[in-house]
């Protein structure tokens, strides 16, 4: 194996997250200081909404990220674990009841006690279970919104009562959030807010329009890195600037010609959650001049991928849009449509390989990742592999394992190309 | 007769409507002794062995007489197990129902309309006519079911009906023909009623919870270490004949409201007042001790145990959580924590 090189060129932008992830931070001290009310949210519910009524956001699994980047994720989820929660569950929900549990300050993965918790099974149920655990440690009220599933057989029959049942239960949060917070649902407020949110979906779009050309102008490391407001600040207006620039950046990249690595042969897509804890593990491809060009997970959180809905009746209909955009999130598809938008993909970022996250604790997702395999593999004739870790729990992630199975992985990529 | 069978993690699949299109509802379990092997190819090793196991034997081909499977919803991740089945195996007709995570009217009008959906797509597949009247008649049929079980269940508290002989026969009655289920509870009830107490009054008189516990090798395994299995709170069990669906309501909504106003699992909404039907049963049973299982893996109840330990030691109810595999090896590598919990109740 050879060395690793030296790290693929960040934006500059990406450096600002910082002061996003601070503006965050104080602006729930702030809420906490006026006494405004507070709301947990789980990946994946329409943020927008708590921002519409004037309640501000928390994303536990954004914090429990934290925790990992600094090393503290395990500490936690052992605490976790030593309160009866078994290995086999969530690492972000073990981080975050650890967090909780020892007191730790926000800078480090922490979360407050929230006015109340906001939950949908649109990802998974744990989500689900996740805050029912802690909404009884704190005794606060927990909304939880049902997402029914879309099977590679669902018609568009059922899609339409799909979609009037998610429809409906938004219509009764707002209800709920007044009931809790005293706060009424203003339709201007929530227009703006669509506004904002649809605005920030489409610059990470065009971002990764940007990641089509040769040699690619972003990292992941830019991506997974500028994820944060994407879950915790959609519908406010400063991240969209950062955005921007880091859009402003990478064309003027493309138009140089420079890409992110200096020497580009390997385009990878990586499907998943990463490894939080380890952020620099995707330095390694570096080595093999590989670089990730597109994630579906960052892709999914840009919200807006449904083309028939426009940016007019994401204006017009807050709400009753984003019933529609819940059921054709990117990250919950069926295995039919799933397989089909990474054929797509792989097609139009011009991929050589997919890199498949087996996540120990993220089984939802990982539930048909073999099949997804073999058929990107058999019918499609496009490399994949499947790699086998977690996404904050350092104990089940081998390294060297994964790296050994990447690096058989890139020869075969190699030979492919000598065709 | 057309059989269709049913995957189901917790007991919400409308069999009467399967009734009304004349054709037979069966249920499917696992097979604690199969070798899983086609199913590992499909689901990663460390998901529900469970889910792998009714995998394997689907790859492998069903009964002839089962021409479809209807899958509903538990955890989440049974739709995506779904969607592998449409990969890999050969069925006539595969349905996902949609069973509603949260208890309220809002759901309701969601599963009426998913059950209607389901009984447009029997029609369209098999030519068949599923009319309310249809509808109706199995629920009679079926609530006449539920009555038997539940006077039947209750010879194991009057020491006359073994936990095993129980679980056995709620199996059998969710895997055959629904008239022969009838007249089998009939006699098996006029046989019980003929009994005196018999069971040993020092056996532990236990509560069984958890995932789904379909061997009954399992119960008789308890039976073994000096436990009785007064009463549960699973779905081969007390939830299969909770309450009787209201026969003067319009069936497709009494069939939903009744499957949404059952004692709640682990994989719905708000799972912890699972707790409170568990404590009222324990009480009612007046049981020594409850036994909580999680089939390996199984998420929904790993989430609800420190819960359920937490309230169960405050009321003072010994209790004992099990993270079990699903083969009968595994129970025997158990047997020394409950032998420790049949000394300590």
């Amino acid at each position: 194996m050879s060395k690793v090189k030296k790290s693929g060129k960040m934006l500059n932008a990406t450096n600002k997250l910082k002061n996003e992830m601070g503006r965050h931070f104080l602006a729930i001290e702030q809420a906490y200081r006026e006494g405004k009310p507070t709301a947990w949210a789980t990946a994946g519910t329409p943020v927008e909404l708590l921002y519409s009524m004037d309640v501000q956001p928390m994303l536990p699994e954004n914090s429990a990220t934290i925790s990992a980047a600094l090393k503290h994720s395990q500490n936690f989820i052992e605490l976790a674990e030593d309160e009866g929660f078994s290995y086999d569950l969530c690492s972000y929900f073990k981080t975050n009841v650890g967090a909780v549990l020892s007191k730790a300050d926000m800078s480090i993965g922490g979360t407050r006690k929230p006015t109340f918790m906001m939950s949908s099974d649109v990802i998974c149920d744990t989500h689900v279970n996740w805050f029912q655990v802690q909404a009884e440690r704190f005794n606060v009220p927990h909304f939880t919104i049902d997402v029914p599933h879309v099977v590679s057989n669902t018609n568009n029959r059922q899609r339409e009562y799909f979609k009037n049942y998610i429809k409906e239960q938004l219509w009764e949060l707002l209800d709920f959030i007044t009931e809790v917070t005293g706060n009424e649902y203003n339709k201007e407020k929530a227009q703006e807010i669509a506004q904002n949110s649809y605005e920030m979906g489409k610059i990470w779009q065009d971002v990764f329009e940007l990641r089509k050309n040769i040699p690619c102008p972003v990292s992941t490391r830019d991506t997974f890195g500028g994820l944060f407001p994407l879950f915790t600040m959609t519908g406010l207006k400063s991240p969209i600037k950062l955005y921007k620039r880091m859009y402003r950046e990478a064309k003027e990249r493309v138009d140089k010609g420079i890409g992110a690595l200096e020497q580009e042969d390997f385009r990878l897509m990586f499907e998943g959650i990463p490894f939080w804890y380890n952020l620099k593990f995707f330095s390694n491809l570096e080595r093999w001049n590989a670089i990730v060009v597109y994630e579906p997970y960052v892709y999914a959180f840009t919200k807006y991928t449904n083309p028939n809905v426009t940016k007019n009746d994401v204006i017009n209909n807050p709400v009753e849009c984003m019933a529609e955009l819940i059921l054709s999130f990117w990250y919950i598809y069926d295995l039919e449509t799933r397989f089909e938008k990474f054929k797509e993909t792989v097609r139009d970022w011009k991929i050589d390989g997919v890199l498949l996250h087996n996540n120990m604790s993220c089984r939802p997702n990982a539930c048909g990742m073999y099949d997804l395999k073999r058929k990107l593999m058999e019918e499609a004739d496009i490399p994949a592999l499947i790699i086998d870790s977690d996404m904050n729990d350092p104990r089940k992630m081998s390294e060297t394992q994964v790296l050994n199975k990447i690096e058989s992985f890139i020869e075969i990529l190699r030979e492919r190309k000598k065709r | 007769m057309v059989k269709i069978a049913y995957f189901d993690a917790c007991i919400e699949t409308p069999e009467e409507i399967i009734l009304a299109a004349d054709m037979i509802p069966i249920r499917l379990f696992g097979d604690p002794t199969k070798n899983i092997d086609k199913a590992n190819e499909h689901i990663p090793p460390n998901h529900c062995v469970w889910a792998r196991n009714i995998l394997q034997q689907a790859i492998e081909g069903f009964n002839g007489d089962i021409k479809g499977v209807i899958t509903t919803h538990g955890c989440d991740c049974t739709n995506r197990e779904f969607d592998i089945w449409l990969e890999c195996v050969d069925l006539e007709f595969l349905y996902f129902l949609n069973a509603p995570l949260k208890r309220n009217k809002t759901a309701l009008k969601f599963f009426i309309n998913d059950m209607k959906e389901l009984i447009t797509q029997l029609e369209d597949k098999f030519k068949v006519s599923i009319t309310l009247e249809k509808i109706s008649k199995a629920i009679k049929k079926m609530n006449q079911i539920r009555e038997l079980l539940r006077e039947i269940s209750e010879y194991r508290s009057k020491m006359i009906l073994k936990g095993s002989e129980f679980h056995a026969l709620v199996k059998e009655v969710q895997q055959i023909e629904k008239n022969e289920a009838l007249e089998m509870l009939e006699s098996k009830l006029v046989a019980l009623k003929l009994q005196k107490p018999h069971l040993d009054n020092k056996l532990k008189k236990v509560l069984l919870t958890g995932s789904v516990i379909d061997d009954t090798e399992f119960i008789k395994f308890l039976e073994s270490l000096g436990f009785h299995v007064i009463s549960d709170d699973i779905c081969i069990g007390t939830k299969y004949f909770w309450g009787n669906i209201d026969e003067t309501e319009d069936p497709i909504k009494a069939l939903a409201e009744y499957h949404l106003s059952k004692p709640i699992y682990s994989t719905k909404f708000p799972s912890y007042e699972r707790f409170e039907t568990i404590k009222n049963l324990a009480e009612k049973y007046n049981v020594d001790g409850i036994i909580n299982i999680a089939q390996k893996f199984c998420e929904p109840v790993l989430y609800d145990h420190p819960y359920f330990n937490k309230k169960f030691k405050e009321l003072e109810i010994p209790y004992l959580f099990i993270e079990m595999e699903y083969n009968r090896e595994s129970y025997k590598q158990l047997a020394t924590r409950f032998e420790a919990f049949a000394e300590i109740i």
